[in-house]
């Protein structure tokens, strides 16, 4: 992991969900914790003193892999080891920031903007998924999101034009609540709930103790504790929303619901009932899985897969809020904007 | 005092107060002591959500109650009175440190970092009045803070070296018996030790010591050292109070939303401007 940033505010950027894995290895659709290995030995995730599967230890979610998966790949669920190659070398040409010219566009970025990081800024890895899946989305069966309610489609059009605006340089930002919770430090870019592979620290710390499993994201210094107990759901509603843990098998479930406004997910709604499953499958992998089910803005219910790797990369301080000085420069932009409008209207 | 600053301070102030535990039966004995709860490892078992239940956070040192600083706050808004947590009560200036933390303390309204919801360093966190979790396992200690949920990784096995001085500091920890000893450096410059403005410098060191007193109750402790503020190291110690609500569990106090007017609103678009 080269770059890490340890206390910089967020700025504006449109982000594309991507993450990374190294070598491929055949993931089920509902993985089973025991997995032959080549020698022919069944595989069993260690326990916990107390007898769990042990899920604990920092794990790396980097990807290119995209969310969903291109149109132009059909029904391909899966590349080649070569397929994969060829992806990787089009899309690290692709996404390179370095690359893009502004004049003329790209990726999200619209002719005439701006680019707002260079390339040194990003480590969102440059592999595909180590199951060489072509998108992050396993359900529906295309890879695709599913179509959004008329409420969906309304917000995501509008959530498409203010990233328009933005990109060219004319933010919405009459106060601080027209920026998304990220630029705000109230919520990371990929800190979930769910996890997303996303431009840089994608790193996760899990922790166990008896009756809590701790997902700690390194953005913003998240840590969401999550009793087992089986205890029920609070009557508030909360920024992350509200997680409670269960196993089945060997696999760890947490729903979560009660969030505030909306997941970490663009264009989800607070009523989103979310579902992650943690898997171990083999040493160095941590099979992530979630299904998201939020009619207020999809159709039906969708699930994606994140496998995470083992990393011997500490956790850092991500202080987002304290070195914010990106808010106070996009207000103080958008009055001078007005300012100048103004004049020029005279 | 604008209204827009007076109405943040408000939140802020009501959302600490408002968090007042109920304590009983902790009385502690020699004998709870060596019956201490043990991990799986045969380590004291340090897990559970703890709070401190004291006014420290208002200021460290003994000091009698008095009036806030908002006026519409009336009683809402006052300095609790405190016996203080400073062993021996004097902190140790240097006589420029001195005149430096009146000058905080005068300025306090505006100049605590806790106002601006910045992450509160070490020792801090520890007295806010605010439940914190600790999550012990064998290699890694999380302890978690519901105020700003600010949080922080003791390391027990091996520490990678710290790569920045940040809020939170760099923890490294060990057992002394069945106390966990922590090390914090690589702190910056940026926090706060009170409401009061004690402060330190960026070459603050501080030993934090974790012992349980009994079963629902720790002892900590923690010595100051910082060469560039104080003449000689100090201490503070406080007992740690468990949350003995069946349900407890740390709940969200992102206050970044509760400061936005604060810090930003004079960059708000003003109509007809």
């Amino acid at each position: 992991m080269n770059h890490r940033f340890i206390t910089v505010g967020i700025l504006p950027v449109a982000i594309a969900l991507a993450s990374l894995g190294t070598e491929p290895v055949a993931v089920q659709s509902n993985p089973s914790a025991a997995k032959t290995t080549g020698a022919g030995a069944v595989w069993t995730a260690p326990r916990t003193a107390d007898g769990q599967p042990d899920l604990q230890g920092i794990w790396d979610f980097r990807t290119i892999t995209p969310l969903e998966r291109p149109r132009s790949l059909g029904d391909k669920a899966f590349f080649t080891a070569e397929e994969a190659a060829s992806f990787e070398k089009d899309e690290n040409t692709r996404q390179n920031r370095d690359l893009i010219d502004p004049k003329v566009g790209g990726l999200n970025y619209p002719a005439g903007g701006v680019i707002p990081y260079n390339e040194v800024w990003y480590d969102r890895g440059d592999k595909v998924v180590k199951t060489r899946r072509t998108s992050l989305i396993v359900d529906p069966p295309n890879g695709r999101l599913p179509p959004y309610t008329p409420e969906g489609q309304k917000k995501a059009d509008r959530r498409a034009k203010e990233g328009r605006d933005t990109q060219l340089g004319h933010p919405i930002a009459d106060s601080w609540e027209d920026r998304p919770l990220q630029e705000r430090c109230i919520m990371g870019l990929n800190a979930g709930p769910p996890m997303t592979p996303g431009p840089y620290n994608n790193n996760v710390q899990l922790f166990q103790s008896p009756g809590y499993v701790v997902v700690f994201t390194e953005m913003v210094h998240d840590a969401r504790i999550i009793p087992l107990d089986g205890r029920p759901h609070l009557s508030i509603r909360q920024w992350r929303g509200d997680s409670r843990g269960h196993w089945e098998g060997d696999t760890l479930v947490v729903e979560t619901n009660n969030f505030k406004r909306e997941t970490s997910l663009p264009g989800s709604s607070a009523n989103t009932h979310l579902i992650e499953r943690f898997t171990r499958t083999d040493p160095d992998t941590l099979l992530y899985e979630f299904t998201v089910d939020d009619p207020t803005t999809w159709t039906r219910p969708w699930t994606a897969q994140v496998p995470m790797s083992r990393s011997d990369q500490p956790i850092y301080e991500f202080a987002c809020h304290e070195g914010n000085y990106a808010m106070p420069g996009i207000l103080a932009g958008a009055r001078a904007d007005e300012k100048a409008a103004v004049k020029g209207t005279k | 005092m604008p209204v827009r600053l007076q109405r943040a301070f408000i939140a802020v102030a009501i959302a600490t107060a408002a968090t007042i535990p109920l304590f009983a039966n902790l009385i502690a004995s020699k004998a709870q002591v060596s019956q201490a709860r043990r991990t799986a490892d045969g380590k004291a078992d340090l897990n559970g959500i703890w709070q401190a239940l004291n006014t420290a956070n208002w200021d460290l040192q003994q000091h009698a109650a008095q009036a806030g600083q908002v006026v519409a706050l009336g009683a809402v808004g006052a300095v609790p009175a405190g016996l203080g947590v400073v062993e021996g009560n004097e902190i140790p200036y240097l006589p420029d440190a001195a005149a430096k933390k009146k000058e905080n303390f005068d300025r306090r309204l505006t100049a605590d970092p806790e106002v601006k919801c910045y992450l509160p360093g070490v020792p801090r966190a520890t007295y806010m009045p605010y439940p914190f979790q600790i999550v012990q396992t064998p290699n890694y200690i999380l302890m978690a803070y519901e105020y700003a949920g600010a949080t922080r990784t003791i390391h027990m096995d091996k520490a990678p070296p710290s790569p920045a001085d940040s809020w939170m500091g760099h923890s490294v920890g060990r057992w002394q018996g069945d106390t966990l000893v922590v090390d914090v450096t690589s702190l910056n410059d940026q926090t706060w030790f009170d409401r009061a403005g004690n402060f330190h410098s960026d070459a603050l060191h501080v030993i934090e010591r974790y012992t349980p007193l009994g079963p629902d109750a720790l002892t900590y402790e923690a010595t100051i050292e910082d060469p560039n503020v104080f003449s000689r190291p100090w201490k503070v110690s406080m007992p740690l109070y468990r949350r003995l609500e069946k349900n407890a569990q740390l709940l969200e106090f992102k206050c970044v939303e509760f400061v936005e007017e604060l810090m930003y609103g004079h960059l708000r678009k003003q109509p007809g401007k």
